[in-house]
């Protein structure tokens, strides 16, 4: 009724019944029909239902969900074929009331049923303690023993001295691979290598950093090639080339001085010159200069160990020990 | 004196017993009755690792055969397998499934631990333009947990490891560090020159 007046609402109007057919009145409510073909009522409080002809015969009848399937479920069921891969939670296929959700106030959380938070996060249905040992038994044929003569680290480290280490990277995302898969680590302790005063020197001077002193590990750590593979080659050729090239003596290693030297060697140092200067102007030897006076006092067991108190506080550095094991050499090559 | 006597065993057949490499999205209302490989494909899903692959797990009556190659077996000192991910409780199934799936295998485990966990905090303006006085805060939370064998040959390894891969749950990351043991190489045995000390060229 399009005027000036007010508008209205239409109301059930007993036309429509004979126009169309699966129009019925519901009682009460004269703002509303109801539909046969689809079984719910609606509003015409904005007009006839001719919008609505979009449902007539269009839509089938929407059919009775059956019980759940949890009613039917015996109790030794086997509960492997009911999930036997991973998917989403199925409320009707889990037998256990589970509940998951925040409850609000006064009440408890959501049932099961039509429950998303149960339904995104991931599941293990289908990993029970049944299902684990199904799969481990037809796993098994695959697996091999670890040999029962190196059950311990140390026979494990004497017979297989080298370890190699890689990663592994499993995740989700636009590519399976992980360039940081192609690093490889070898560790090795020089004690095992075959290599004499001179070759373990030199080793050492080549390898600088990745040579660790307290546990004696020398770590080589290749990355520099784009495939896994590649890197381990690369590694055992260093190695190789380390090992042979620690052996070799160049000519221009006759010119190694003493800021060169790893260790404090007491032999043609200023501490020994600077004794001896001491104890021949003290005359303790007695008579006579030259190579035996000198021989007769290294000799001596105050100058010997002398030699090793200024060795040990050289090369350790000063603990108390060191400097105490000094002083009592002092106290003793002079008599004090 | 031990020596390592294990043989490699091939893996292909495990592909089979777990369902092969498919392309397949997890149908949520039907089971594959039988037949492991259901042939319909929904797109062309990139050959994303384990998180998107949930294959039945159905066994097939016929044995797979296992092939032993001559090649001796690499053996290792220790794996460890840490998953990172978001939700501890997914997490904590998860070790269970692992430490169990180690055992049934007989699979020595050295420790499962539980590193502390990351969080990630970021404060962001709230509004898309001005109001810089209001702003949200979110915070993501990483938690880890690790697995360690040890004294594991190669060939329990691999299957353990891709059984353990392929029932990754979404959300979840995993490394594996392992680590070989190797005897010396034969050419490191004995320096090349004891005989000729002033050679030039070196040779491997």
């Amino acid at each position: 009724m399009e005027s000036t007046a007010k508008k209205r609402r239409c109301s059930f109007n007993k036309d429509w019944e004979t126009t169309y057919h699966w129009v019925k009145p519901v009682q009460g409510d004269s703002q509303r029909v109801f539909c046969e073909v689809c079984q719910s009522s609606f509003s015409v409080s904005h007009g006839a239902p001719e919008r609505s002809g979009r449902e007539f015969g269009s839509r089938k009848p929407r059919r009775e969900e059956g019980e759940p399937r949890t009613e039917k479920m015996p109790l030794d069921q086997d509960w492997t074929a009911v999930y036997p891969a991973a998917t989403p939670f199925r409320a009707g296929s889990v037998p256990l009331p589970v509940r998951m959700g925040y409850p609000m106030k006064g009440g408890v959380p959501p049932e099961k049923k039509g429950n998303l938070e149960l339904i995104k996060i991931p599941n293990f249905l289908h990993l029970t303690p049944a299902a684990i040992k199904k799969h481990c038994e037809a796993l098994k044929p695959f697996c091999t023993e670890w040999p029962s003569a190196l059950d311990t680290d140390a026979k494990c480290d004497e017979h297989f001295p080298i370890k190699v280490e890689c990663t592994d990277y499993v995740s989700s995302g636009l590519s399976v691979r992980n360039p940081s898969a192609r690093i490889v680590q070898l560790k090795v302790k020089l004690s095992i290598l075959n290599l004499d005063d001179h070759a373990r020197k030199k080793m050492l001077k080549l390898v600088g950093e990745r040579y660790c002193k307290d546990t004696d590990v020398l770590t080589i750590t290749t990355d520099s090639c784009p495939l896994r593979q590649q890197n381990y080659d690369y590694a055992q050729y260093l190695l190789t080339v380390l090992y042979h090239e620690s052996w070799k003596t160049e000519a221009w290693e006759a010119e190694k001085t003493v800021a060169d030297m790893e260790e404090y060697s007491w032999e043609g140092s200023p501490s020994q010159k600077n004794i001896m200067d001491m104890l021949l102007r003290m005359k303790v030897a007695g008579e006579g200069e030259g190579e035996e006076v000198q021989e007769q006092l290294l000799a001596r067991s105050e100058v010997q160990e002398y030699k090793d108190s200024v060795t040990r506080l050289k090369n350790e550095g000063d603990n108390e020990s060191s400097v105490l094991q000094y002083k009592e050499a002092v106290k003793k090559v002079f008599n004090l | 004196m031990a020596a390592p006597t294990t043989l490699r065993r091939e893996l292909l057949p495990l592909a089979r017993i777990l369902g092969g490499i498919s392309h397949l999205k997890p149908r949520s209302l039907t089971v594959c009755s039988g037949h492991r490989k259901c042939s319909v494909t929904w797109s062309h899903l990139p050959l994303t690792p384990s998180t998107s692959f949930h294959t039945a797990v159905f066994l097939s009556s016929t044995p797979s055969a296992i092939t032993v190659t001559e090649e001796p077996d690499t053996l290792f000192q220790k794996v460890l397998v840490s998953v990172k991910g978001h939700d501890s409780t997914v997490l904590d199934s998860y070790e269970f499934f692992a430490t169990m799936a180690a055992k049934e295998l007989g699979i020595t485990i050295g420790k499962v631990f539980e590193p502390p966990k990351d969080i990630e905090r970021m404060t962001l303006l709230k509004s898309v333009h001005i109001f810089k006085k209001h702003r949200v805060q979110y915070e993501m939370r990483t938690h880890y947990r690790c697995i360690e064998l040890s004294h594991i040959t190669g060939s329990t390894a691999k299957v353990y490891l891709e059984y353990i891969q392929r029932n990754l749950p979404e959300g979840v990351a995993m490394e594996v560090k392992k680590t070989a043991m190797e005897k010396v190489p034969a050419h490191i045995l004995k320096p090349l020159w004891e005989d000729v000390p002033t050679e030039d060229k070196p040779s491997q």
